[in-house]
């Protein structure tokens, strides 16, 4: 409870003759999260090197680089990618050798065909029929617009047709886009020319090249590209075809191949000196057995595996969550500050049973709790990934207890319940309505309670956390001074001022000073508790003004909350006091249109303040968490515990 | 001579004026409430969004620093907590 699971140092000795086993055993176990080795770091490794990878490593490594194109060439993402049926690893292994080479040949020359020969050939046969669609209107032989001594020749696109007033051969048509214009005069009158044409906004184009008449090019320039574009078609179609018939084989062999390449690169983590192997690392303690009988099966007992005694530094220690299966997605929200550190209290178990109850109070009401709830259970229908799905998880939690607050508050869309609310009023009075409003002081002195409660959590876990450690007593006896400080000065304030929802000390008769029993306890207990922090650290003296701030800052529970419920009553006054009720009494034509807004502004409003809520009680709650909550006991900046070996997606041993 | 305005009128002004008094006073609170909230939210504001800017630049180079960036940011939401709870205490 509270604590990360238990980590063993594990020492794996042997000789290099059996470390291929060695790997392959420990690969299979996924248990042993590896130390790396790095050469000169550490003094006990003396006379040892970095090791080599195994032999068949470079060749593996190929095959694998070649798959994954073959797989980005078929548009298959391994990490997006799910099957339905995993195949066996020994079923592919057989096909591997048999069909992968055949398979990625012929997708590598569908698609090295279809992108130089095909695609290029598209392209230009598209820019020859550019060129040859406005000449196709003419018509005269290619070879008559060129080859002449004492001819100019113009051919283009002009504005419209032109008197030439000297002596000409004229070709004008409007059928192409931009009308053509072709001109032939003698060499002497082309400066005239030009100008009459210029004038006409005359734009030359180039002469195709080659013969013959244009339209009948055109027209097997057309037929080409109709057949160049069916081959593409058919590439695509076989491509399509082989990923739909193979993408799960192709998956598992890339799967196969990853384990193998990265099994058979694991030595670039051992030391290793001539004849042997070491191998650092940590395993959870509930699996040190297993893994012993493992390696000693595979290895024939030339494997020593020693576990080595872990000190006061922790440090690089990896850390696994262990929690309660309801608490385990939370580890989400836990991972986005930061990982634990081996010998630190794990905070995800309350967050699990807090978090919940903060999005709760803050966006307390039955319709958005359930239109969260559909949202949570629809997520991971739509995001097939482990992350979604405790998203999802966090999500369906925090609705529920939406939910549950709104029954207590009674508030369905800003609407009230039949019922009084159960907790404090949050319905406020719009529009000159009769009622008697929210209950704000009620909702703040609330939050205060919430906040004594929470922060007296957290300095109790931190002495949990110094009781772990080598702090010891003065550790303990700080965090005790901070609580003690926090209730001498409830105390006070209690003896002083008359606060609905907390205790009233006022009327207690004075004792001394003009100060009741209750101040003054209040004040030896603010005393001693500034002692006591002073004991452990005095730096945290400056720290006392958070004992105000942060219980100050869990008024946004009552704040954000209640703004929610004001833009859910102001939807609900615009749309139905304002447009729909007045119109449904004598209906008009514009009274249907005024009704129909309503509604718009009912659903997208609501929809709108779902979004808000969702952000508003999701961020203020983790805040809450993260700032006010976490910096009293917790540090973070434990490392990830990654297992060496693979979760296997999609081939089954 | 006679006075720039009716005896009549001066009795009832002066029935008046504690109402008015009154309804001033709470015309004032929430004057001073609103200047208790928007200044405080103004200032929110200001301060996250140079922390926001900064926090945004240091995510693009470092994706792990999300969480302790989004505290950062956060901080100095107390702010408009503060002026949010002494604008209620002015207006209650």
């Amino acid at each position: 409870m509270l604590k990360t699971k238990a980590m063993t140092h594990l020492l794996i000795t042997g000789l290099k003759e059996r470390m291929e086993e060695t790997i392959r055993e420990l690969y299979l176990q996924h248990a042993f999260h590896i130390r790396e080795y790095v050469e000169g770091k550490d003094v006990e490794y003396e006379g040892f090197v970095l090791g080599k990878p195994l032999p068949r490593a470079g060749s593996i490594s190929e095959e694998l680089v070649r798959l994954r194109g073959v797989l980005s060439l078929l548009g298959i993402h391994p990490p997006e990618a799910s099957v339905k049926e995993r195949p066996k690893t020994g079923d592919i292994a057989g096909r591997m050798e048999r069909d992968l080479p055949s398979l990625e040949e012929e997708v590598e020359g569908l698609v090295s065909r279809k992108r130089d020969l095909l695609e290029p050939r598209v392209r230009q046969l598209e820019e020859e029929i550019a060129v040859l669609t406005p000449f196709a209107a003419a018509p005269l032989d290619l070879d008559m617009y060129r080859g002449y001594s004492s001819l100019a020749v113009f051919a283009g696109k002009i504005s419209h047709d032109v008197n030439i007033p000297v002596p000409h051969e004229k070709f004008f048509t409007s059928a192409v886009e931009g009308h053509f214009i072709a001109v032939f005069v003698r060499t002497g009158d082309r400066g005239e020319v030009e100008g009459i044409l210029q004038e006409a906004r005359f734009q030359p184009l180039t002469i195709p090249e080659g013969s013959g008449y244009p339209k009948e090019r055109l027209g097997a320039c057309r037929v080409d590209l109709d057949r160049v574009k069916k081959e593409m078609e058919e590439t695509d179609h076989r491509l399509g075809e082989i990923r739909s018939q193979h993408e799960a084989f192709l998956l598992a062999c890339e799967e196969i191949l990853s384990t193998q390449a990265e099994q058979f690169e694991a030595p670039l983590r051992f030391a290793t000196s001539e004849g042997t192997f070491v191998a650092e690392g940590w395993v959870p303690t509930e699996r040190v057995k297993a893994l012993r009988e493992g390696v000693a099966r595979t290895a024939g007992g030339k494997v020593y595996i020693a576990e080595i005694e872990m000190g006061h530094e922790t440090r690089d220690v990896p850390v696994d969550y262990e929690n309660p299966p309801f608490a385990r997605p939370t580890e989400l929200i836990t991972d986005l500050h930061s990982r634990p550190r081996y010998s630190e209290v794990d905070p995800t178990l309350p967050v699990a049973i807090i978090f919940p109850i903060f999005f709760g109070i803050i966006l307390g009401d039955v319709g958005y709790g359930a239109v969260l709830l559909a949202a949570a259970l629809a997520l991971p229908k739509i995001l097939a990934s482990k992350e979604a799905a405790r998203l999802s998880a966090v999500l369906r939690n925090c609705s529920i207890s939406s939910i549950i607050f709104g029954l207590l508050f009674s508030e369905f869309f800003g609407f009230e319940f039949p019922w009084h609310p159960i907790l404090f009023s949050r319905h406020l009075v719009i529009g000159g309505e009769a009622g008697e409003g929210p209950n704000i002081v009620g909702l703040l002195v609330f939050a205060v309670w919430i906040a004594i409660a929470q922060i007296t959590l957290g300095r109790v876990l931190n002495a949990v956390n110094q009781s772990r450690g080598h702090h010891g007593m003065k550790g303990i006896l700080g965090q005790v001074g901070w609580i003690v400080t926090m209730f001498g000065i409830l105390s006070m304030i209690w003896s002083l001022f008359p606060i609905p929802y907390m205790p009233n000390l006022t009327a207690l008769p004075p004792v001394i000073m003009g100060l009741s029993l209750s101040a003054l306890a209040g004040v030896v207990m603010i005393i001693a508790g500034i002692v006591f922090i002073g004991m452990e650290s005095s730096l945290e003296l400056i720290e006392l003004p958070t004992i105000i701030s942060n219980s100050m800052s869990y008024a946004r529970l009552a704040a954000v909350g209640l703004s929610s419920v004001v833009i859910a009553i102001v939807i609900n006054y615009i749309a139905i006091s304002k447009l729909i009720e007045p119109n449904l009494e004598t209906l008009t034509f514009m009274g249907i249109v005024l009704i129909l807004i309503g509604i718009a502004v009912l659903v997208v409003g609501h929809l709108l303040n779902t979004a808000l809520g969702l952000i508003g009680g999701g961020l203020q709650s983790l805040r809450l968490q993260y700032v006010e909550f976490f910096t009293k006991f917790y540090k973070g900046g434990g490392k990830k515990y990654r297992p060496f070996g693979m979760e296997k997606r999609f081939s089954e041993d | 001579m006679a006075l720039p305005i009716e005896p009549t009128a001066v009795q009832t002004l002066a029935a008046l004026t504690p109402d008015l008094i009154k309804a001033s006073q709470v015309g004032t609170k929430a004057i001073a409430a609103s200047i208790a909230i928007s200044t405080t939210a103004a200032s929110t504001a200001l301060a996250e969004y140079a922390i926001g800017t900064a926090a945004v630049g240091a995510t693009a180079e470092k994706p792990e620093v999300f969480g302790s960036v989004l505290i950062l940011t956060v901080i100095p939401e107390t702010i408009v907590i503060f002026g949010l709870v002494v604008a209620l205490l002015l207006i209650i």
